[in-house]
């Protein structure tokens, strides 16, 4: 008994150990590797974002990108020689954030009492209009040429310049954002956001104001967009509407589907799968696509209900973790 | 001024058929099966793509005159993207009931990725000439200039939804395609063989898709893998303007999307002296979309759904 | 508190459910509302509750018109309810269909200075309100796990535990065997206290006569009479129109059976999915 135990936390300890290995080795491959992992990163982070829409509030939301785009714009006015205006990255990050969740409860307010698929049709359609005037309004964006040379982003004194940089701050934030997103999901909001999804009238029936817990979920999802957008900006140092195509909310939308929706570890395997699959298929060259396209709709096919399965979430997880710590012998 | 309207109105009205046809399938799809059928976009695609196929093959064999040739090709485009459909209906969505709507609505996206890369990497990415079916020849009518394409393409879409809306009300598979919309297991309760009401939804759908790109590449004489993207969407704004599961709604919204995006662009920068310029026509569809549905939520046609109704269906 | 409805009428396009009809419900008591199939019972329930709107008249809560106000606010006010047919959050455990009740109304109680429960007296709250209900030993089982039996049972006390002053319950027996219409009956009548009002709409007689203190008769959306329960059973109009002769009478008894009968029918519905 007592062998198995300290076998098993050995074990525990073994694979979190590797975990971490594995997330330090990462800046000390090739820059293309990190850039990668970079982009994986972000992508958990918008698809932690948005499934607090989709995976929690049940509501389908595919205009998301267009909260990506506000925030990625913010960075660019703010901290360019656009208007010469350059603030630190820090505060345009929660400028960024901000100016997510307005759009978000402007867009939410009119179209939320909308059910169902007509909130997919008109987030698509807000999604398009943004791009659009993004693309047009030429003398604030640049139009379609997009706007460059944005300034070097720092944080607290430290440059933010290589990918590797990036790697680490990113790291961070999706970490913060998982736990925050874990927390809200089992308070009472995220109970009431799940029961939202299963039965909207019967919510309101209970004495909720089902608007404004709509409303909240789509604030805090675009916030966590906007946020992203900023980074993406001070990563890439350049903006332009080709970044915020309908295909990229497709994409946000598609991870948490592939991953298993309303699961944090689900979207985490998702985006993993969707980042990756595209760079592995660089060989195929122009089948590329239609490969990529091939594997989706099988993967869907076979495993509908995402690729992880609902009962392995973090909260799973995280009570495996403290049972073998804390009392090993209950399990 | 007039005959520039008139012009104009002729080109919304053409526009707006097809967009009414590409309505069509998004809306039969969507009221049997509660699904937004990414992929159809990419049926629009395939018609005219399958018929310039088909068509100079036939062309090739010879022995018949080209009219005939014309006229096999389109009903085999027809029927070929109809059958596709059922095809992909069977494998990549049926599985998928069960598991609620974002999933066969994803297996769409993925289908519309692989048949758009297909047709891609098949024939390349470039836009082709498409061979003319009509001649275009202006017509000098009422003082304003329509040309035979124009009115070709109404006619026929006329023609088709016409079709439709006869087999629809009229027969009893088109009975059983709009009690398949209206209650899925009281029809199949009924004895009414879902199933097939859903595969010739599928057949229907498609193909009327595909007619609607033949028309469409006649009418610019080009195709390109990509031109079902942005129509798709817009149809299906349509679909949902005139009230999603609504036939007649999925016409009336292609017409009335057709009228507003061509007077909408054409009169919008004199309205605003020129501040709004023709570059914000897909705005525009997608603004009045917005528009409509917070007036009226289930779309012109369609059927309200309020607590009201929902709270009387759970009951019984 | 009373609940009151003053010359209300419902209309759904030509046809007229409810026609003028005035009732009130005070604190203390059990009252039913039972008439055929179609009289109006669950068209009053959902106007009360604020899922239909009214036609005309107007529905008090003590001096607030309800009828006015969005659904959210009217279970605000204290007014909770089931449904004809089980509406509980299927994915959701037992526990958390209950924890759901207590979220908080308002985000400005910080500023209004109104009491939040904190998540462990919101806990202990649920917990003994599963006790009294039964519930206990199946606190984390997925609502939509349990037989349905106890899935009626779980949606009464959804309706229960936020001790709302008006508690509607439309058809909880509905589908129940008969030992367990039993204990519904009594477990409905152990519920009547000093501060609730229960409105009950119910087919099984028995149950019916046994635990209530007001009965309402409705006949095509009109009220056919009111009273006790001795007086309803003895009623000329009623016996006439309703219990009047055994033969109906049987019909009705047959009725209660055949909505049992498809009460388990429905209950096993959600499988089929499409
Ligand atoms: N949302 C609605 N739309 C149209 N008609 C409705 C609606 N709800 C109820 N009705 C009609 O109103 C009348 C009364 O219905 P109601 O549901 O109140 O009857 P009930 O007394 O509860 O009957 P049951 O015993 O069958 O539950 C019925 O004729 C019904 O068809
Ligand atoms: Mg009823």
């Amino acid at each position: 008994m007592g062998n198995s135990v300290i076998v098993r936390r050995l074990g525990l300890l073994a694979v979190l150990a590797l975990c971490v290995v594995l997330l330090a080795l990462v800046p000390y491959l090739p820059s293309y590797y990190v850039r990668v992992a970079d982009s994986i990163l972000i992508y958990i982070i918008l698809a932690v974002g948005l499934n607090l829409v989709v995976g929690y509030a049940g509501l389908l939301d595919l205009g998301f990108i267009a909260f990506y785009a506000v925030g990625a714009y913010a960075y660019a006015l703010l901290a360019s020689g656009q208007f010469d205006i350059h603030l630190p990255f820090i505060v345009v990050l929660f400028i960024g954030a901000a100016a997510g969740a307005i759009a978000g409860v402007l867009l939410g307010f009119p179209v939320l009492k909308l059910r169902g698929d007509y909130l997919a049709i008109v987030t698509l359609s807000f999604g398009e209009i943004i791009r659009i005037a993004i693309n047009n309004a030429d003398e604030l964006t640049n139009g379609p040429q997009g706007i460059a040379g944005l300034d070097r982003a720092s944080l607290f004194g430290l440059p933010l310049t290589s990918p590797v940089h990036f790697y680490w701050l990113l790291l961070v934030l999706t970490v913060i954002v998982c736990a925050g997103v874990y927390y809200m999901e089992r308070s009472i909001l995220g109970k009431a956001w799940r029961a939202l999804r299963e039965d909207q009238d019967v919510v309101r029936g209970l004495g909720i104001n089902t608007t404004t817990l709509k409303l909240l979920a789509f604030a805090l999802s675009a916030a966590i967009g906007g946020a992203g957008g900023v980074i993406f900006g001070a990563f890439q140092r350049f903006v332009s509407p080709e970044s915020f195509t309908f295909q990229e909310s497709l994409l946000v939308v598609l991870i948490i589907i592939i991953g298993g929706v309303g699961n944090i570890v689900g979207v985490i395997a998702g985006a993993v799968v969707l980042v990756i699959l595209p760079e592995i298929l660089h060989f195929a060259a122009q089948y590329r696509l239609l490969i990529y396209g091939v594997v989706l709709v099988t993967v869907i096919v076979l495993r509908p209900g995402g690729l992880v399965s609902p009962r392995f979430n973090l909260g799973f997880i995280i009570r495996k973790v403290r049972t073998l710590w804390l009392s090993p012998s209950k399990t | 001024m007039f005959d520039y309207f008139l012009q104009q109105l002729i080109f919304a009205l053409a526009i707006g058929a097809i967009y009414g046809l590409i309505a069509l399938g998004y809306t039969m799809v969507y009221g049997v099966m509660r699904l937004i059928n990414f992929a159809h976009g990419e049926f629009f695609m395939l018609g005219p793509y399958i018929y310039t196929f088909l068509f100079s093959g036939l062309l090739g064999l010879g022995g018949l005159a080209p009219v005939l040739d014309s006229a096999i090709a389109i009903v085999a485009s027809f029927v070929i993207v109809g059958l596709l459909g059922v095809a992909i209906e069977r494998f990549a969505y049926r599985p998928l009931r069960a598991y609620g709507r974002l999933a066969p609505m994803l297996s769409a996206l993925g289908m519309s990725i692989v048949l758009q890369s297909a047709v891609r990497v098949t024939v390349g990415p470039q836009p082709v000439h498409f061979p003319a079916i009509v001649e275009s020849t202006p017509i000098d009518a009422l003082g304003g200039m329509v040309t035979t394409v124009q009115l070709g393409i109404l006619a026929a879409a006329v023609l088709l939804m016409v079709g439709l809306a006869l087999f629809v009300n009229g027969t009893r598979l088109g009975i059983w395609i709009r009690a398949a919309s209206e209650s899925w297991t009281t029809s199949s309760l009924l004895g009414i063989r879902v199933n097939r009401a859903v595969s010739l939804v599928f057949f229907i759908g498609p193909g009327l898709g595909a007619m609607a790109g033949i028309m469409y590449a006649s009418y610019y004489g080009i195709m390109q893998p990509t031109m079902g993207s942005v129509i798709g969407l817009k149809a299906f704004t349509a679909a949902i303007l005139g009230g999603i599961g609504s036939i007649p709604g999925a016409m009336l919204g292609g017409f009335l999307l057709g009228a507003i995006e061509v007077f909408g662009t054409a009169f919008l920068p004199i309205l605003s002296f020129g501040y709004i310029g023709t570059e914000y026509r897909d705005v525009f569809a997608f603004a009045v979309l917005i528009l409509v549905l917070l007036f009226k939520p289930a779309g012109l046609l369609g059927e309200t759904v309020s607590e009201e109704t929902t709270v009387a269906k759970k009951d019984y | 508190m009373a609940l009151a409805l003053e010359n209300v009428s419902k209309h759904f396009g030509s046809l007229v459910a409810i026609r003028n009809l005035s009732l009130s419900f005070d604190v203390g008591s059990i009252y039913s509302i039972i008439g055929p199939n179609g009289a109006g019972k669950s068209t009053v329930v959902n106007m009360i509750a604020g899922s239909y709107s009214v036609t005309s008249g107007t529905i008090r809560l003590g001096a607030t018109a309800l009828n006015r106000l969005p659904k959210h606010r009217i279970a605000q006010l204290g007014v909770s309810r089931t449904y004809q047919n089980l509406r509980l959050f299927d994915g959701m455990t037992v526990l958390e269909n209950l924890e759901v009740c207590f979220f908080p109304q308002s985000w400005l109680t910080f500023l209004t200075g109104a009491k939040r429960l904190s998540k462990a007296e919101r806990l202990d709250i649920c917990h003994a309100c599963l006790a009294e209900f039964h519930l206990s030993d199946v606190a984390d089982v997925l609502a939509g796990d349990l037989p349905y039996g106890r899935q009626k049972i779980l949606e009464l006390a959804r309706a229960f535990v936020t001790q709302a002053p008006i508690v509607l319950l439309d058809e909880p027996a509905a589908g129940l065997n008969h030992t367990e219409t039993k204990d519904m009956a009594a477990m409905i009548a152990g519920l009547k206290r000093e501060d609730r009002a229960i409105i009950l709409v119910e087919h099984d007689m028995d149950m019916v006569m046994s635990i209530s203190d007001r009965i309402d008769v409705l006949n095509y959306g009109e009220l056919l009479c009111s009273g006790t329960p001795d007086l309803v059973r003895t009623n000329e109009r009623v016996q006439e129109a309703y219990l009047g002769t055994t033969e109906e009478l049987d019909d009705i008894r047959k009725l209660a059976q055949s909505r049992r009968a498809q009460g388990g029918l429905r209950a096993n519905a959600g499988i089929v999915r499409h």
